[in-house]
């Protein structure tokens, strides 16, 4: 399940990209329709007014500043509103947004997606609006990162799937697996996993003759430290 | 990382941002042009001639309009010499007529003589047009870095090698 690539765990912004790149995966797989008319807009807005400076540099370059100066006041002008109508586009309308699009049910979902500063967790606003009623709703739902990402760094597509099929509707109907499995898993036991290590980290540790032990500060003695090699060697064999 | 590249949006995107990092930078000095009617708008001097009121490295802000009064005598202006691209800049010391035709020298305060040596052979003095603005306001010093860069290549390389280094290693 987990994917190859592995991020640092103490990196914000990898774990937001990672899950953010992940959402959309798992919704085309489940044949939602993804709507990219938002991107596009931004696109296009950002990369006129490239061209424009681009254009504007082309002729200062070849027939010099005073000839042009009307022409580069105007391109100026056009510039500085384009790029206030880019900024106001990605701060008021696209909002963070990560996933716009149609379930097959022809539910309308859309998802934006923020961390703040130092905190490990996911925060998502969902709109949704329902295909046969119109109804809208919109769903705010926080998770935190260790849910899906192990010790490791790496990311495990099956809870965060969980989560959006049991906390959004519009998924849970059309992924009926996960969000039954959810609905089951509730009544064991959802804690978050305690510290995990990986065959590969406590192979490292061992290696290099660390304590392998979980809060070291406690314990740290001797013979800690050699049970933990011990343990190392095992799982080598 | 290099997952955005199977995105197209997502590479065009970052392939945009990086444009937009420059064109802004570019456009801003194209505003600061239109709005002070100078082709250059600020420029660092070069030289010791005019000190003490500026030093080699100083940043200055140009001002090309004549909203209220002409071009007089006692301004420091930038001016290019005839078929030299290096825009130099000294006192007004007299000036002969009125409107665009007047006859313009300049002196370096620090310089023993007038500049005639200065301008292209057979042009005895200067006229509005060649002037390029003149000096409003200026900044000690804060230009020495692009002497450095200009006088030192290496440090171009050192510099962009850190620049670099820091793209690479802080992603966003």
């Amino acid at each position: 399940m987990a994917s190859q690539e592995k991020i640092t765990v103490y990196n914000l912004a990898d774990l937001k990209n990672t899950t953010d790149d992940a959402i959309p995966n798992y919704l085309s797989s489940l044949k939602f329709t993804p709507s990219h008319t938002p991107t596009d807009v931004r696109l296009a807005l950002g990369f006129s007014a490239f061209a424009l400076s681009a254009a504007c540099f082309f002729w200062d370059y070849k027939l010099g500043f005073e000839s042009t100066k009307t022409y580069t006041a105007f391109a100026v002008a056009l510039y500085t509103i384009l790029n206030g109508f880019l900024t106001f586009w990605i701060l008021f309308v696209e909002k963070g947004t990560i996933y716009q699009g149609t379930s097959p049910k022809g539910d309308k979902i859309r998802i934006s997606t923020e961390t703040k500063k130092n905190v490990p967790v996911y925060y998502m606003t969902i709109e949704v609006k329902d295909g046969k009623t119109g109804e809208k709703k919109t769903l705010k739902i926080s998770r935190s990162f260790t849910e899906w990402f192990d010790a490791a760094g790496r990311f495990v597509a099956a809870p965060l799937q969980t989560v959006l099929a049991q906390g959004v509707e519009v998924i849970g109907r059309v992924d009926t697996k996960r969000a039954n499995a959810a609905k089951t898993a509730e009544g064991a036991e959802p804690g978050p996993p305690a510290a995990v290590y990986t065959p590969e980290m406590l192979d490292m540790l061992s290696g290099a003759g660390v304590s392998v032990v979980g809060s070291a500060a406690e314990t740290a003695t001797g013979t800690e430290a050699a049970e933990a090699k011990k343990g190392g060697k095992r799982r080598k064999a | 990382m290099l997952s955005s590249l199977g995105n197209p949006r997502q590479a065009a995107a970052q392939l945009m941002n990086f444009g937009l990092i420059l064109s802004t930078a570019f456009m801003m000095w194209k505003g600061l042009s239109v709005i002070s009617d100078s082709p250059s708008p600020i420029v660092v001097v070069l030289s010791g001639s005019m000190e003490p009121a500026f030093q080699r490295g100083d940043l200055l802000l140009l001002w090309n309009r004549n909203l209220f009064t002409e071009t007089s005598v006692g301004e420091i202006v930038v001016y290019n010499v005839k078929d030299k691209d290096i825009p130099i800049v000294h006192r007004i010391i007299s000036k002969f007529g009125t409107g665009p035709t007047a006859k313009l020298l300049t002196k370096g305060d620090n310089n023993d003589s007038d500049d005639t040596k200065l301008y292209t052979p057979g042009q005895n003095y200067l006229v509005r047009e060649d002037i390029i603005g003149s000096v409003v306001g200026y900044m000690p010093f804060v230009g020495y870095v692009t002497i450095m860069l200009s006088e030192h290549p290496w440090m171009k390389t050192v510099m962009l090698g850190i620049m670099g280094l820091v793209v690479v290693l802080q992603r966003e």
